[in-house]
């Protein structure tokens, strides 16, 4: 016998919520984050350790397999971000839904790490999304993702979700944003010009 | 067994004569294998009688050495060449192993500018563009299909400089404070003092904001 649920969402009416049902909300949303993995470097390795048996963060109800940003909640950044990626991270981070989540893990998303004075290194992933938060290490064990994990669980458990806190979490785009140029595919030059 | 070739001398005599030239090629012997100095002018001679002449089919890489304090400064290209029919195993167990050879050429600081040789290999047309941006090297007569000449392969639309010349500063380094050791052996924070000798691409101290203290 199949019941028909709606699918729960942070829309304007949680505001209204009453608390028990926002403590239903946020243990949903905690328990079941779809990683969108962006697995650059050495800490994507650690990320996939992670992910299996020994470690095995599905049992915290993260589960890997996001076929894309857009049907992903949570982004782990692991590894260097070269300036050349940069914009790639921005775009794929704007392409997922709200309520979003970032993870930065290692070193090198945290802050540019060992290759912090490169000539092309952007120091820390933060500089171009904003991250929740950041897990420390060259590269971090394994177990240490597991308690980022835990720690995000806290803070999403934490949410109020309040007008204030959604209009926080909403950063409303800059007139500047909403009419920047798109990167086309190649690279090569803007797919839409500004301000069209 | 890397020295498969031959010893340097001899290599240097070989290619020195096949080009015609008086006197034998300088050539050393670079942790196993030989390297061998060719002049400018003869870059891309060289490296073609190395090919047909010398058995060396395949091109491994082809990069550059910023030498500032060499006698001249400039930068060097050098070329990895090797016989791929060679190899450890090949002519038995006592084989001669795998047959390679390093060239190399000394460009002047006034004129980075040396002969391309994708005619040769059409590999070497990555090497060479990324030469090209990392040191500021010209290859004359660069054609890897495309017409589009030569041109960045790795950086960023828009970077501007040539990043493995020692010449190009890290401008992290001054821009953004860093806590802790910034240099093997510097147990404490703070900037070097002024009188040890910077690595190549460190700013001096009095670039950037001045740390707190100083």
């Amino acid at each position: 016998m199949a019941v028909d649920l709606p699918a729960p969402r942070v829309g304007p009416l949680a505001e209204a919520a009453p608390r028990p049902l926002r403590l239903v909300l946020n243990w949903g949303r905690r328990y079941s984050l779809w990683v969108f993995n962006f697995g650059l470097a050495c800490c994507a390795i650690e990320f996939i350790a992670a992910s299996m048996a020994r470690h095995d963060f599905i049992r915290l109800g993260v589960i890997p397999f996001a076929p894309g940003p857009r049907q992903a909640d949570l982004m782990i950044v692991s590894g260097t971000v070269t300036d050349k990626m940069a914009p790639a991270i921005k775009r794929l981070y704007e392409q997922m839904p709200e309520p979003k989540y970032v993870i930065s893990f290692g070193a090198c998303s945290n802050s540019g790490g060992p290759y912090w004075d490169s000539y092309c290194v952007t120091k820390g992933v933060d500089q171009i999304i904003p991250a929740d938060v950041y897990v420390p290490g060259c590269p971090p064990r394994p177990e240490a993702l597991l308690h980022g994990i835990l720690r995000l669980q806290e803070k999403i458990a934490a949410e109020q979700v309040s007008g204030a806190a959604i209009a926080q979490r909403r950063r409303p785009a800059s007139a500047a944003q909403l009419t920047r140029p798109l990167v086309g595919p190649g690279g090569s030059g803007p797919l839409r010009p500004a301000g069209s | 067994m890397s020295l498969a070739i031959g010893s340097p001398d001899a290599v240097g005599q070989r290619l020195g004569s096949a080009l015609g030239l008086d006197a034998p090629l300088p050539a050393h012997d670079a942790q196993g294998t030989v390297c061998v100095d060719v002049p400018r002018e003869r870059w891309h001679d060289a490296l073609a009688l190395a090919r047909s002449d010398g058995g060396m089919d395949m091109l491994d890489w082809l990069s550059a050495v910023d030498e500032p304090d060499g006698d001249p400064a400039g930068v060097d290209v050098v070329a990895h060449l090797v016989d791929s029919r060679s190899g450890r195993g090949v002519g038995g167990p006592g084989g001669p192993g795998l047959v390679r050879l390093l060239a190399r050429t000394r460009l002047p600081l006034a004129d980075l500018a040396v002969a391309s040789v994708t005619d040769l290999w059409p590999g070497a047309a990555w090497h060479e563009r990324e030469t090209h941006e990392m040191f500021g090297v010209r290859f004359d007569g660069f054609d890897d299909g495309t017409g589009q000449g030569l041109r960045p392969l790795l950086l960023p639309d828009g970077f501007e400089g040539t990043p493995l010349r020692k010449s190009f500063v890290l401008a992290a380094r001054a821009s953004k404070p860093w806590p802790g050791a910034k240099e093997p052996g510097e147990s404490d924070a703070g900037p070097p003092s002024r009188r040890k000798v910077l690595p190549p691409g460190v700013p001096d101290p009095s670039w950037g904001p001045r740390e707190a203290g100083t």
